[in-house]
């Protein structure tokens, strides 16, 4: 729930002073009467790999096609690299939701059309990422696996050596093996871009392996945000918080250490769950 | 980005371009033939042409008229194979997220994808054109029925013109409907009920019609292919100029045929009631379009559609934004 006051949107002093990659001020969609994302105010620094985590419904597939401009905001605005969406196109790379590439189109036309439609192309790169992904230049995309397929439009999308790397659910549809050689790929080519990336998910393991930065979405609206490292500090799991304790949800308490209460760290997951289950029970309410 | 226009377009050009091949060569065939008859026919007849040349006229029409008619739902077919597909099929597929994330502005992208689909469609109706043209110059020339609402849009440079409408207005039905399928149904329905209208509504207004007055002999009486009970008639031609509209049956003095002497006319046998009508000395009012301005309604033709393609273009542009 960005915009109401008292969450925590941590980690945000740290970068105050650089252009955001991707930054929103009370971004609303609705589609007819639904609406997707509500009053969004959200700010990711740059450098980072931002995880976008919450269940399915939660808004993240809207967040991330609003801020590449392939939908326009009801209200409220969002920039990308301090520019409006689709100003930029240049600048960033968007691998959407199931991966979709030109079935009759072989690997190499795919490398061709990114080589005709960037100027920034960086054909070494690509043909480099090709080379050890093992994918036949001559297959044509629809005949690859869901896993070869996410992996070619992951390089159709880095290959244009954007700043501002999004992804909206790019390993949802594949199996364990093919989403660790995804999630592989995806850090060494941020690393190499030395870009940011955005990645939205459902899947907290994911998120916990590649992720630094965290943005956790439910029912629409943001719930927490921060840098991990951060968020994990300022929370705790307490088996039985005394009262007055800022308590998030069960055992998850946020704040300073209350002394004698038998308190330990918090595990990441269990901290997303607790945010997430605050969040879904505000949304029904 | 004229690449990717072309790559995506290689399938449907290949399977069009081997049809057409088959198509042009039918053509070369049927002109050369028709050539050969027309040649014979009016080598042996010497004066009396008439009969000889109605026998080549009615040997081909068959034929004529089926390429005629395959010419005249060329534009829609392009429209609906060529045009629909091109935003719908991309966002059936979901590709759209793909190639609107590229360096390229959807504008654009839009701007190269129709004018290179409307060139590679306008290409194969003009070369259709062309040849049908040349292949039925013969017969056309003894039909001198040219200017005629089927005829007029399967000739010369007006199909070239219906084309690039038709793609673009299949464009813009699959960027609204974002399904191929009904997209291509409406194009199809859009672009007949504009061809339906366009003769009738349009073309006889693009320039203001002549008015003159037709004398109803025995011979012109016989090619009518109605007289109805008001003295109301229709089918009045004449060679190579176009008909609008005529009036009743007129006397002399203006009025309408006097309908008792009318109808005891009309009994009887075919050829003894138009001599019967013609020795009332009867006369129509006509309004027409005369054969010399068959050039200008092509380009006007041409004109009106090409304006329209753009409209719809630019229609598309605006709407694509929000896609």
């Amino acid at each position: 729930m960005c915009g109401a006051a008292g969450l925590p949107t941590m980690g945000r002093m740290v970068d105050s002073g650089t252009t955001a990659a991707l930054a929103t001020e009370g971004l609303t969609r609705r589609y007819g009467r639904r609406v997707a994302l509500a009053d969004c105010t959200l700010r990711v620094p740059p450098g980072r790999v931002v995880g976008l985590v919450g269940p399915n419904g939660a808004g993240k597939s809207t967040l991330l096609q609003l801020a590449c401009g392939l939908i326009a905001p009801t209200s409220g605005s969002v920039r990308v690299l301090g520019a409006r969406p689709g100003t930029r196109l240049a600048r960033v790379g968007f691998v959407a939701q199931d991966t979709p590439v030109y079935a009759t189109l072989s690997v190499a036309d795919h490398l061709r059309l990114g080589a005709r439609l960037n100027p920034a192309w960086d054909a070494a790169f690509a043909a480099r990422r090709v080379e050890a992904l093992g994918l036949d230049l001559r297959q044509r995309a629809g005949r690859l696996s869901g896993g070869q397929r996410a992996q070619l439009a992951l390089t159709v999308a880095a290959a244009k050596r954007p700043e501002l790397l999004i992804l909206d659910e790019p390993v949802a549809a594949l199996d364990p093996l093919a989403r660790e050689g995804f999630l592989r790929t995806l850090i060494e080519s941020v690393t190499e871009l030395g870009a940011t990336a955005v990645l939205s998910s459902h899947l907290l393991s994911d998120v916990e392996r590649v992720c630094d930065h965290l943005v956790v979405l439910a029912g629409g609206r943001v719930q927490l945000a921060g840098d991990v490292t951060v968020l994990l500090d300022a929370h705790h799991r307490v088996p039985s918080p005394p009262p007055g304790a800022d308590v998030v949800h069960g055992a998850v308490v946020r704040g300073p250490l209350p002394a004698g209460t038998g308190a330990g760290p918090v595990q990441l997951e269990e901290l997303v769950l607790a945010y997430l289950h605050r969040g879904t029970g505000r949304g029904t309410r | 980005m004229t690449w990717l226009a072309w790559r995506q377009l290689r399938a449907q050009l290949l399977v069009t371009g081997v049809a057409l091949a088959v198509l042009a060569a039918y053509l070369v065939v049927l002109g050369i033939e028709l050539r050969d008859g027309h040649h014979d026919a009016v080598a042996s007849c010497g004066d009396a042409c008439g009969p000889a040349l109605r026998s080549l006229q009615s040997r081909y029409q068959g034929r004529v008229q089926l390429l005629d008619a395959l010419l005249v739902v060329t534009p829609a077919l392009l429209g609906m194979f060529w045009g629909a597909p091109l935003v719908a099929r991309e966002l059936e597929t979901g590709t759209h997220r793909l190639v609107w994330n590229q360096s390229v502005s959807r504008h654009r992208w839009l701007a190269v994808r129709l004018a290179v689909v409307c060139a590679a469609a306008a290409a194969v109706t003009g070369l259709f054109s062309l040849l049908l043209t040349w292949a039925a110059s013969p017969y056309d020339a003894i039909a001198a029925d040219r200017f005629t609402a089927l005829l007029f849009g399967t000739r010369n440079v007006v199909p070239v013109a219906y084309t690039c409408c038709a793609v673009v207005l299949g464009a813009l039905m699959g960027l609204v409907l974002r399904r191929t399928v009904p997209a291509m149904a409406l194009t199809a329905l859009l672009f007949a009920a504009v061809q339906i209208a366009v003769p009738t509504a349009v073309r006889p207004h693009l320039v203001a019609p002549v008015h003159g007055s037709q004398a109803m002999t025995a011979d012109t009486i016989r090619n009518l292919s109605f007289l109805g009970d008001q003295a109301d008639v229709e089918g009045l031609r004449a060679p190579d100029i176009w008909v609008v509209s005529n009036s009743r049956l007129l006397t002399a003095d203006g009025r309408t045929v006097d309908l008792d002497r009318y109808h005891g006319c009309l009994s009887g046998q075919f050829d003894a009631m138009a001599q019967c009508l013609a020795a009332l000395d009867l006369h129509v009012d006509v309004a027409y379009q005369p054969g010399e301005r068959y050039w200008r309604f092509q380009w006007l033709e041409s004109l009106l559609f090409l304006g329209a393609g753009l409209a719809l273009a630019g229609l598309a542009m605006w709407r694509i934004r929000a896609a």
